[in-house]
């Protein structure tokens, strides 16, 4: 039924591009896989190329025209006060430019690592236009609950973004929503004067040097979303099978054997542990934790903990049957997307164009300590986070992975944290369960 | 049963007898549902059920018949939208929802059940006034038949009210959820814009047999048994201490009876949720316990021991450890409650029996376990029952108690278990925490939870009432 409905939304989407190339000329370019991640994007989006339109200002002039009374339209972001304020900025910008009409524009706070629940709870009850991290761009594709973004008005996203966060936007070749951000990913935070850069290289050195000086490392190795990277990086897969729903997962084979006797290893010291971003930032501020992964989203703490000696890098490297690997990871995006429930699509649409074109991103991108997905924008914003992100992209990869992987993936890093004489097995269970057909 | 299917047969006689035997009025009344009251004067009373019935008709014919004509299919229209990029409009096609042709179609067949029922009465209260009418005794008038209302028949109305809010507000939901148990309604098949459809015994299946690549049935027989172990535990825990909590503050030689007595009640004045989250973190692996068990020097030791294989102790993160880590925080939890409900009652048992025991030459603990135990558990015996309900059901100690535990366990991984977890909480795990919002496995937990709990409750009070106990306390 999805294919179907898919294929009747492509076919429309080719009928309308068909019907726009005698008026248009627009180049419309082709996305490249991001580098690094060919391996797993390339089933999904590597040989069908996005393409969108350029819809003509006389469509918004018409849209104009034929808006009579007060358009209502609600848009949910972060909860974050800076956020909050940007947006609001944003929106009075927007009701400015477009002072013919007559707007009535709701911001609501949601959280975007939670924005699929609240949307798919009701979505005709959902906001029009709301914020939300790439992952869950598969299930609210599959829910219909996103607008595919088949035409652009003010601007072409395909071309302004950068590569990784349009692949984040699109699915099978259509785009789904507005790249807003391109710093949902992972990184090493320290502390510099008790690391050297020789001890950040790789995890093997990191212990070691913890391990001197009585202090502690480590991560969340409970959460599947950061046990992913050691794996990814050895060159194991864990994405969405052909249906979009279900996993393939080949972490039990021989390497990734190895990645987990490695990392058992590794956690075999007492200075690495197993800690939750909230407990690590209280630790790091009593000067236990000297080196964390974590996001953009907890370098304010970070830095409160460390003062000048906060710096981030890449993810370190790890022994693979004695051959030093790059840790991998999830790339993550923020992306807008537009209900396709929404009772005023064409304004939802241009609210989201509005928000994420690159003025917009830069303003984000200042007030906030995320890095714009806007290639314009986002040379022109530089942190030690986002250039540690910068550094680790080409090792991340698109987060696509099915519902089934998050508890067995979680549970997996619990059990080689707390170590296993028998490391097949685990994996084995653990691939079992992600793998497991969800029906 | 026999007399229930003898009430049944009679119930219908009386319908036929009514329709056979009825004169004009009362078989005009067959279609037109007032025309039996209009014909012997009761002209509002007439319009009234007229009006009732059609109202009714507008309603199944024009909202839930369509619902109801889609029941065994839930819905074959799937949405499809296309977006118009000149007008930037977009035009929807006529699509089904499954969620609302089950909502809908329920209520509209519960409400032709229930329209039925009123129309049979209908009939045969007819029928009755016009055998009053042949034999010459009296028929109200509306205005008699409303005085009625506020005195013989004064239960009809009081009843009214609280008896429509039952059906609507708890019976047709239950039905509803019921009958989730038998579809696919999943992140996959969401409505409005994916249909779901029945499924059959399928989703009971899964539960309860060890299906190819399925762990549900694993999982739910170590969630049952940890439920009915904790449930167990933490009643006769919290019940034992809390009568001798009582007993210790009530005790003549115990000072200051009343400050003991409010201190713990400061415990219940604090929200459970506060306190349970705030011990979950106390507890933390990196909590302030631990910090002080490290700062004693008592980790290394126990590492030393090799008791622990972490650099803390894992309280709410070790299976084992955390089952009887919450079973002691619930104890300190629950206990001022118990102790409450235990000191009005201490104060209650006849002295004379005490009394009469001591003279007798009965010691303290043969009074106690003689006397005060069994009077005890004769009063809160339903109590216990309710509170044992309670337990299996209890989602907040367990909940907030276990955020931070992972399971170690990939068979309970995959159906979205933890060892901590209750019936309860592994339900809502599946619906608000998974990705896949497996609905129809949640409904069918919460079908089975329903059973579990309403076989023990039924068990236990058809045999605390057996007998003439309540006689021996008097």
């Amino acid at each position: 039924m999805k294919k179907k409905l898919v294929a009747v939304l492509l076919t429309a989407a080719m009928a309308v591009s068909l019907a726009a190339c005698g008026k248009t000329t627009e180049k419309q370019p082709e996305v490249a896989p991001e580098q690094g991640t060919e391996q797993t994007t390339e089933e999904k989006t590597g040989d069908t190329e996005v393409v969108i339109n350029q819809g003509s200002d006389d469509a918004i002039a018409n849209l104009i025209a034929a808006t009579e009374g007060t358009v209502d339209l609600t848009l949910w972001c972060s909860e974050m006060e800076s956020y909050q304020n940007t947006m609001k900025e944003l929106v009075d910008e927007f009701k400015n430019t477009y002072s013919d009409v007559d707007f009535n524009i709701t911001i609501g706070a949601q959280s975007e690592s939670t924005c699929k629940d609240e949307v798919l709870k009701d979505v005709e009850a959902a906001a029009d236009v709301f914020v939300f991290a790439d992952d869950q761009l598969n299930e609210l594709v599959q829910a219909g609950a996103l607008q595919a973004v088949t035409t652009t008005y003010t601007f072409d996203p395909l071309a302004a973004n950068g590569a990784g966060a349009v692949n984040a936007a699109s699915l099978n070749g259509t785009c789904y929503a507005y790249p807003l951000t391109a710093s949902n990913g992972y990184f090493l935070i320290y502390d510099k004067s008790l690391l050297t850069d020789e001890d950040v290289a790789s995890w093997e050195n990191l212990v070691a040097a913890c391990e001197a000086q009585g202090k502690k490392c480590g991560f969340d190795f409970g959460n599947g979303w950061y046990t992913y990277g050691f794996f990814s990086g050895a060159g194991c897969t864990a994405t969405l099978a052909e249906d979009g729903v279900n996993n393939v997962c080949d972490w039990n084979n021989e390497t990734g054997v190895a990645v987990a006797e490695s990392l058992v290893k590794i956690c075999s010291s007492d200075a690495v542990i197993s800690i939750g971003d909230a407990d690590a930032r209280a630790q790091a501020k009593d000067g236990d934790l000297i080196a964390y992964v974590d996001g953009t989203w907890s370098i304010e703490d970070f830095q409160a903990a460390y003062g000048d000696n906060l710096a981030c890098v890449k993810l370190p490297t790890f022994e693979v049957n004695g051959v030093a690997t790059q840790e991998g990871s999830f790339a993550g995006y923020k992306l807008v997307g537009v209900n396709a429930y929404s009772k005023n699509v064409g304004w939802a649409m241009l609210l989201a164009e509005f928000i994420t074109n690159e003025e917009a991103q830069m303003k984000i991108g200042a007030n906030t300590q995320e890095g714009p997905s806007n290639i314009n924008a986002a040379a022109s914003i530089s942190s030690p986070a986002l250039s540690a992100l910068g550094a680790q992209s080409a090792f991340a990869d698109l987060q696509r992975v099915g519902g089934n992987y998050w508890t067995p993936a979680g549970t997996l890093g619990q059990t080689l944290y707390t170590g296993t004489d028998d490391v097949k097995a685990a994996l084995d269970d653990a691939v079992a369960g992600i793998t497991a057909a969800a029906e | 049963m026999k007399r229930l299917l003898k009430a049944i047969g009679k119930y219908f006689a009386d319908f036929g007898t009514a329709v056979s035997k009825g004169d004009i009025w009362v078989k005009l009344s067959l279609i037109i549902m007032g025309m039996g009251y209009i014909g012997r004067g009761q002209v509002i009373k007439g319009l009234l059920v007229t009006a009732l019935e059609a109202v009714f008709v507008l309603f199944t014919k024009n909202i839930s018949w369509p619902y109801i004509t889609k029941l065994n299919t839930l819905g074959t229209v799937q949405r499809e939208e296309v977006f118009d990029p000149i007008t930037m409009t977009k035009t929807v096609n006529e699509y089904d929802n499954s969620l609302l042709i089950l909502l809908f179609g329920v209520l509209g067949i519960a409400i032709i059940v229930a329209f039925l029922l009123v129309y049979i009465g209908n009939i045969k209260s007819a029928y009755r006034i016009q055998e009053l009418k042949k034999n010459g005794k009296h028929v109200n008038n509306f205005a008699e038949d409303l005085r009625e209302l506020v005195n013989d028949k004064f239960h009809i109305t009081l009843l009214a009210l609280p008896s429509i809010g039952v059906i609507f507000m708890c019976i047709l939901p239950i039905i509803f959820m019921v009958c989730i148990a038998f579809t696919n309604y999943d992140a996959a098949h969401q409505p409005p814009s994916t249909l779901f459809t029945w499924v059959g015994w399928k989703n009971f299946i899964t539960l309860f047999s060890n299906k190819q690549g399925s762990t549900f049935a694993y999982a739910f027989v170590k969630v049952l048994i940890w439920t009915l172990i904790w449930a167990a535990l933490a009643t006769v825990t919290t019940y034992i201490g809390g009568i001798l909590l009582a007993m210790l503050i009530n005790h003549q030689d115990t000072k200051l009876k009343k400050m003991w007595r409010s201190l713990f009640v400061v415990t219940i004045a604090i929200p459970q949720f506060v306190t349970l989250l705030l011990i979950s973190k106390m507890f933390g692996n990196y909590g302030i316990v631990n910090g002080i068990l490290t700062r004693i020097g008592l980790v290394d030791k126990l590492l030393e021991w090799g008791w622990i294989s972490t650099s803390y102790v894992p309280f709410m993160t070790h299976s084992g450890l955390t089952h009887v880590m919450i079973i002691l925080i619930n104890i300190w939890v629950g206990i001022p409650y118990q102790m409450l409900i235990a000191t009005g009652i201490l104060m209650n048992i006849p002295s004379d029996q005490l009394e009469s025991a001591r003279i007798d030459g009965a010691n303290k603990f043969q009074i106690f376990w003689k006397i005060t135990m069994p009077y005890m558990l004769f009063i809160t015996g339903p109590s216990l029952v309710t509170s044992f309900i309670g337990n299996i059901n209890n989602f907040n100690v367990i909940y907030l108690l276990t955020g931070d535990y992972v399971t170690t366990d990939a068979s309970l991984a995959a159906a979205n278990a933890k060892d901590v977890d209750l019936l309860i909480t592994w339900l809502f795990k599946i619906t608000s925490e998974s990705q896949l919002k497996q609905y129809y496995m949640a409904s069918v937990i919460g079908i089975v939870v329903f059973i579990i709990c309403a076989t023990l409750t039924l068990v236990t009070y058809s045999r605390m009432i057996k007998g003439d106990k309540e006689e021996v306390f008097q």
